[in-house]
């Protein structure tokens, strides 16, 4: 579903990303970590079509997304850090934008289970200034999940939710892996890794350093060691230092 | 603590400095600072060179009193204005009294072993650097042209007391209508005896001037001068005198003509500076509330500002209906940028209020053309109003109406992931200002055709009501066009220099930015300049070789016909390569940058 092979991102004489090759399945969850500056972000606007690559080939589907971004677009969803909202736009007329966009004819009947779904059908008349920070993740998750999207990319899913709030979006990464989407989410909260992800990919200075379940990883920095927690092994295999 | 306090002011203002020094490395802000410093010297400081060399003005220039009378429309209003804030101040203040003390300030001095008499010391000295700048440069405008008498210096001083004057006028009162309220008196109370004495004054000032006043000499109405001359004679006795004469002390310095008149004037202009600082230091008023809600509400403008969504004057936004219906799986997903766009806008700016509009046009028109004569003069003068503000909407729109890319451009990645062209996501973002300046154009242009050859014997010979009507059409046809290739330079300039965009949009002030603002608009100005040319000139050509054989209307038919395809082209162009920009855009370097 996601194909990645030679990704290379630059920023002047600046390497971002290096020769970066991995793929994702339907049904999978890839958790990208790595240190500070390890080029996480910048794989996810590239994957995302955000930011252009300059190097590589990425495929969503069937579609190369530097040849055909729009098809490849369609079947895609990338949920930032911090919730991207249009201040002048209820949390109905938000779905009805993304509806347009996205061409979803019967978003009216898709849209209502999904704002139950996410638990804001009570807030479809309010405005993003009138939300809560969980509400707001929510109001995002809903417009890109309107489209079905096969393939889907969280920036820091987590940050600034609450404990309830963390719970649902783990609920909610599992079951869109569950209903066949292909998941990519980059997290500094190992614990994360460990309840969602089926997979990992570390990252250090924009390289590959490991890739694999999380038991072949495991298994390649444990030394032989049992019982080594997956914080150790995330500072062995990073070298305990920043990006 | 006096000079700790005098320590930090000394050292951020010292930083400050070196910063703006640092920053001259980048292009933009060199190019800036070397704009500004052309503007000054030819504006400003060239003609005080000749002035100096015996020339008072430039070779060739007019006289004094006609040059400077610009001047007199600016003064005028500013007084008019100030005046209404000195009331505003008594009769309506902002809520709590605060003094402009920043989030960092009230963080560290609030709970520092200060006095209450230090804080005020500071925060006024702090105020100076602003009043002080204000004051050079309103002497710069003021004494150009030289009507006003007097030279740079007395100007700069007199600017200098009339503005720390009202400073700590306007600061004085909010910590008195504070005491006042404190002490038990209602808001309401408070604005029925300010209104009250204020009506009361008006009421009297307008039997006196009515009862004894004489009308003005045919040599008083001359000219706004020798009017303005005539109204302030009014003043010089009676109940008028008293009531202007704060108003007299403060202006005196700034209006004396010579340095014996500075001086004489300058003493008690100093007396009602120094009256108005004790009355604040000793208005014994809490201000740590009021100023801790100023330093909040400034920080989150500069976090607005620095994201890039800050918008003057706007209230907290509201949910409104959509504008019209939007269908979710329509054909062209660009107008759901039209539809979002509008949301973002005034209520007002609806298809419905454009129906309206237009037909109150035709209906006052049609009335006013079959009235009176007076009513007929009255049509002329509105055709001739409407056409003056159609070329004003189209030549300053653009820098209005703004939600667009401009806008927009903080939510370029969420744009960046739907499954739209470049130039999809542009042409989305043009329509809604480009809607709303077609529409008051097509507003203005139907006032004008309406109006046209109400009078007889202006133009009837080369504008016949059939040429009126298909010039009306086809500009309307044009219009359109033409305003989305004005909007296309503001939003390119976003997209190909964004931090030099926005440093245009913000706040900031200093010489280097009112020259990047300058070099934008020049630059601006040549673009659309460039880019009407060939359009131009392909439908003079087609008019003048259709007239051969066919009528002047059908002429410029057919050349509004070439003119819309040279324009077609040239968007069309424009937006493709805007739109591969957009596709290239990266805002987080660009924000970096």
């Amino acid at each position: 579903m996601i194909d990645v092979l030679g990704l290379n991102k630059r920023y002047g004489d600046f390497t971002a990303v290096r020769e970066l090759s991995f793929a994702v399945q339907p049904g999978e969850v890839l958790g990208l970590v790595g240190p500070n500056g390890a080029g996480k972000t910048t794989t996810l606007r590239c994957l995302a079509g955000i930011i252009p690559a300059n190097g590589g080939t990425i495929r969503i589907g069937e579609a190369v997304l530097a040849q055909d971004p729009v098809a490849a677009k369609r079947q895609l969803a990338f949920f930032s850090d911090e919730p991207r909202l249009f201040d002048y736009l209820t949390v109905r007329q938000h779905l009805a934008f993304v509806a347009r966009i996205y061409g979803v004819a019967d978003h009216e009947a898709l849209a209502g289970p999904l704002l139950e779904e996410l638990e804001i059908a009570d807030k479809a008349d309010q405005l993003p200034g009138e939300l809560s920070r969980g509400m707001k993740q929510k109001l995002a998750i809903a417009c890109g999940l309107l489209h079905a999207p096969r393939v889907i990319f969280f920036d820091e899913p987590l940050t600034g939710l609450d404990p309830l709030g963390i719970r649902r979006m783990k609920d909610s990464i599992r079951k869109r892996a569950s209903e066949g989407a292909a998941i990519v989410l980059s997290s500094h909260l190992l614990h994360l890794l460990e309840e969602v992800c089926s997979h990992v990919l570390i990252l250090k200075k924009g390289e590959k350093i490991a890739h694999g379940t999380l038991a072949d990883v495991s298994a390649q920095f444990a030394n032989g060691e049992t019982g080594v927690s997956l914080e150790e092994i995330f500072i062995r295999a990073t070298g305990g230092t920043e990006g | 603590m006096l000079r700790a306090l005098l320590y930090l002011r000394l050292t951020s203002a010292r930083n400050w400095l070196i910063g703006r020094i640092r920053r001259l490395r980048q292009p933009k802000y060199l190019l800036g600072v070397m704009a500004g410093a052309a503007y000054f010297w030819f504006f400003f400081f060239r003609p005080m060179v000749y002035a100096q060399g015996g020339v008072r003005g430039l070779p060739g220039a007019m006289p004094p009193e006609v040059a400077s009378l610009p001047l007199l429309f600016i003064l005028v209003p500013l007084g008019l204005i100030t005046l209404l804030r000195l009331i505003t101040a008594w009769v309506a203040p902002a809520g709590k009294p605060g003094l402009p003390f920043t989030e960092a300030e009230v963080a560290f001095l609030f709970p520092a072993p200060v006095t209450r008499r230090m804080l005020v010391n500071y925060k006024l000295l702090s105020g100076q650097v602003t009043i002080l700048f204000s004051a050079l440069l309103f002497s710069l405008i003021t004494n150009r042209g030289g009507a006003l008498g007097g030279n740079l210096f007395t100007h700069a001083i007199g600017w200098w007391l009339i503005l720390s004057t009202l400073s700590l006028h306007s600061t004085a009162a909010a910590f008195t209508v504070t005491r006042l309220i404190d002490g038990g008196v209602s808001k309401r109370q408070r604005q029925v005896v300010v209104t009250g004495v204020i009506v009361l004054f008006l009421t009297a000032v307008g039997y006196v001037l009515w009862r004894s006043a004489p009308p003005p000499t045919d040599a008083q109405a001359a000219n706004p001068w020798t009017l303005l001359q005539y109204a302030t004679g009014l003043t010089d006795h009676g109940l008028l005198f008293w009531a202007v004469l704060p108003f007299r002390i403060m202006v005196a310095p700034f209006l004396a003509p010579g340095w014996r008149e500075f001086f004489s004037a300058l003493w008690p202009a100093l007396l009602l500076l120094a009256a108005h600082y004790v009355w604040v230091l000793r208005a014994e008023t809490s201000f740590e509330e009021g100023s801790i809600a100023f330093a909040e509400k400034r920080a989150k403008m500069i976090a607005a500002i620095q994201a890039g969504n800050f918008r003057l004057g706007q209230g907290p936004v509201k949910a409104r209906r959509g504008p019209f219906a939007l269908a979710p799986g329509g054909v062209r997903p660009e107008i759901a940028f039209l539809w979002k766009n509008l949301l973002a806008t005034s209520a007002f700016f609806r298809p419905r209020t454009f129906l309206v509009g237009a037909t109150l046009v035709v209906m006052l028109t049609g009335w006013l053309r079959h009235g009176s004569e007076h009513q007929r003069l009255a049509l002329d003068i509105a055709g001739d109003l409407a056409l003056a503000l159609a070329a004003y909407t189209l030549m300053l729109g653009p820098q209005f109406a703004r939600q667009d890319l401009r806008s927009d451009l903080v939510n370029a990645d969420l744009l960046k992931t739907y499954p739209l062209r470049g130039w999809q996501v542009v042409l989305g973002e043009l329509l809604t200002p480009a809607s709303i300046l077609t529409a008051l154009l097509w507003l203005f242009i139907l006032t004008a055709a309406l109006a046209a050859g109400t009078l007889p014997g202006r133009g009837d010979r080369l504008l016949t009501p059939e040429l009126r009507g298909t010039v009306a059409v086809c500009l309307a046809l044009v219009m359109p066009l033409v305003c989305a290739l004005q909007l296309m330079i503001p939003n390119g300039a976003t997209l190909l220099f964004p931090s030099w965009a926005q440093s245009t949009r913000t706040r900031d002030r200093g010489i280097d930015v009112m020259g990047q603002r300058l070099i934008f608009v020049a630059g601006q100005i040549l673009v659309i300049v460039l880019a009407l040319l060939p359009a131009a000139a392909a439908g003079v050509l087609l008019w003048f070789a259709a007239h051969w054989v066919l009528s002047a209307s059908v002429s410029t038919a057919v050349a509004t016909a070439g003119v819309l395809v040279v324009l077609g082209l040239e968007l069309g162009l424009g937006l493709w390569w805007l739109g591969r920009r957009f596709e290239q855009f990266d805002l987080s370097i660009e924000s970096v940058k």
